[in-house]
């Protein structure tokens, strides 16, 4: 994958998991930065390493203004599932993948929600379901709408 | 991807629990660390400025989609209700110069509130038990640490960050915030924290034969110095006192819409006036 492209995705990414739009775009967006981390490690031919990903993570923290190393960590740990346990679900098509994007996700958001302890104690919250939900629902669309794009560019 | 970090034969185990290992030490080492945040607030400019633009255009959008005759039926129902208000403002204006008389006789300080600016909100940095928004003013403006925020109903948070442009806010329902507070009928202090969730807020350590009621309006007591006394935080939805726990369970909604906040009112202390600290 293209370098600049990768750093333009993951800044919108970035953007999207902050934008103040209201209590109902809080609750259901997916943690965009993770999508698009999940989508590179699918896609590219070699495999992405455990630190590419937690420094992507640690990015978000910074830009979070939160403890540093929660979404850091999240993101090692989310990375390390798909490929030590989830190895296979590389080679299904998008639309078979979102369970297990799911799952990835909502181990994503468990090890950052988990991070908060450092702050005091933590209530589960229900709605912390929501994103990872959408985040899979939404898979199959993310990954056709990349893969156009990368088509053009290449073919550009 | 080549291996930043690691030996090419380190396995994946290896790999994460020396991440996990430096990502603890990173989270102790790093947390509380005002100057740090300053920096990581002004290394997120970028992705804010695009935020705050994002923003605007969409509540433009949104402006825009709503039908003139919308606006007009608003318009009217907003100066009925500015007419019904007029004579309580009117009467509020009674009472304040009559409390300034009195409290003059009392030779105590008249509580006018300080300067304010008002700021936008251009990040919402919402996690499971952080409560924080960025807003557009920061060190540039006069912004400092600490300093208490307003918003529509009542108090909103304080600055925990401040970058040169921007700074953070945490809200009142930010599980590390706590707020010294008073029940408007009786003057115990009392402590209103963060649950985390924007619609909550609770009084913690409160005996089971607490006299507070459900529906009673708490506001800041001014001990601390950090926020300005007088200042509505929130009203007592419930109060549970569950088997044989210690303390009652007291549910408080906050004041202000904590959730959904467009502007906030950054509040500059009266000169002379014993408020808020420089430095937390």
């Amino acid at each position: 994958m293209n370098a600049l492209l990768l750093a333009l995705g993951f800044f919108l990414a970035l953007a999207g998991d902050s934008l103040p739009m209201g209590p109902l775009y809080l609750a259901l967006r997916p943690d965009f930065v993770a999508l698009l981390l999940l989508y590179w490690a699918i896609t590219s031919a070699t495999e992405l390493g455990l630190g590419v990903a937690w420094i992507i993570g640690l990015v978000q923290d910074v830009v979070d203004g939160g403890i540093l190393g929660a979404h850091a960590m999240a993101a090692a740990v989310m990375i390390f599932v798909l490929y030590a346990g989830l190895g296979k679900v590389r080679n299904l098509p998008p639309w078979e993948q979102l369970f297990f994007i799911f799952i990835l996700l909502l181990a994503e958001r468990l090890v950052a929600w988990s991070w908060q302890i450092w702050g005091g104690p933590i209530a589960w919250n229900f709605a912390l379901l929501l994103g990872p939900l959408t985040g899979a629902l939404l898979w199959p669309v993310f990954v056709y709408l990349l893969d156009r794009i990368r088509h053009r560019l290449r073919s550009a | 991807m080549p291996s930043l970090f690691f030996p090419r034969r380190l396995p994946q185990t290896v790999r994460l629990l020396a991440l996990a290992l430096f990502s603890v030490l990173l989270s102790v080492f790093t947390q509380g660390q005002g100057d740090l945040r300053s920096m990581a607030l002004d290394a997120a400019l970028p992705v804010q400025w695009f935020n705050g633009r994002t923003a605007a255009l969409w509540d433009e959008v949104w402006r825009n989609l709503h039908s003139r005759a919308a606006l007009e039926a608003e318009n009217a129902r907003l100066r009925q209700a500015l007419a019904a208000a007029q004579p309580l403002l009117l009467d509020r204006d009674i009472l304040h110069s009559e409390n300034r008389q009195l409290l003059a006789l009392l030779d105590s300080f008249p509580q006018a509130p300080g300067r304010v600016m008002a700021a936008r909100v251009i990040a919402e940095n919402f996690t499971a038990g952080n409560q924080i928004i960025t807003v557009d003013h920061g060190q540039n403006d006069g912004v400092f640490n600490g300093q208490a925020v307003l918003a529509a109903g009542g108090l909103a948070g304080q600055v925990v960050a401040v970058g040169t442009m921007t700074s953070q806010i945490a809200l009142l329902s930010d599980l590390d915030s706590s707020v010294p507070a008073q029940s408007a009928e009786n003057d115990q202090p009392l402590l209103v924290s963060g649950t985390g969730n924007p619609r909550e807020l609770q009084i913690p350590f409160q005996a089971r034969n607490t006299p507070l009621r459900a529906g009673e309006r708490l506001v800041t007591s001014g001990l601390g110095g950090r926020y300005p006394p007088g200042l509505p935080i929130g009203t007592i939805q419930s109060i549970r006192r569950n088997g044989t726990q210690a303390f009652a369970d007291i549910q408080v909604r906050p004041a202000v819409a904590l959730g959904r906040l467009n502007t906030v009112l950054l509040l500059w202390p009266q000169e002379g006036q014993p408020q808020a600290a420089k430095s937390p």
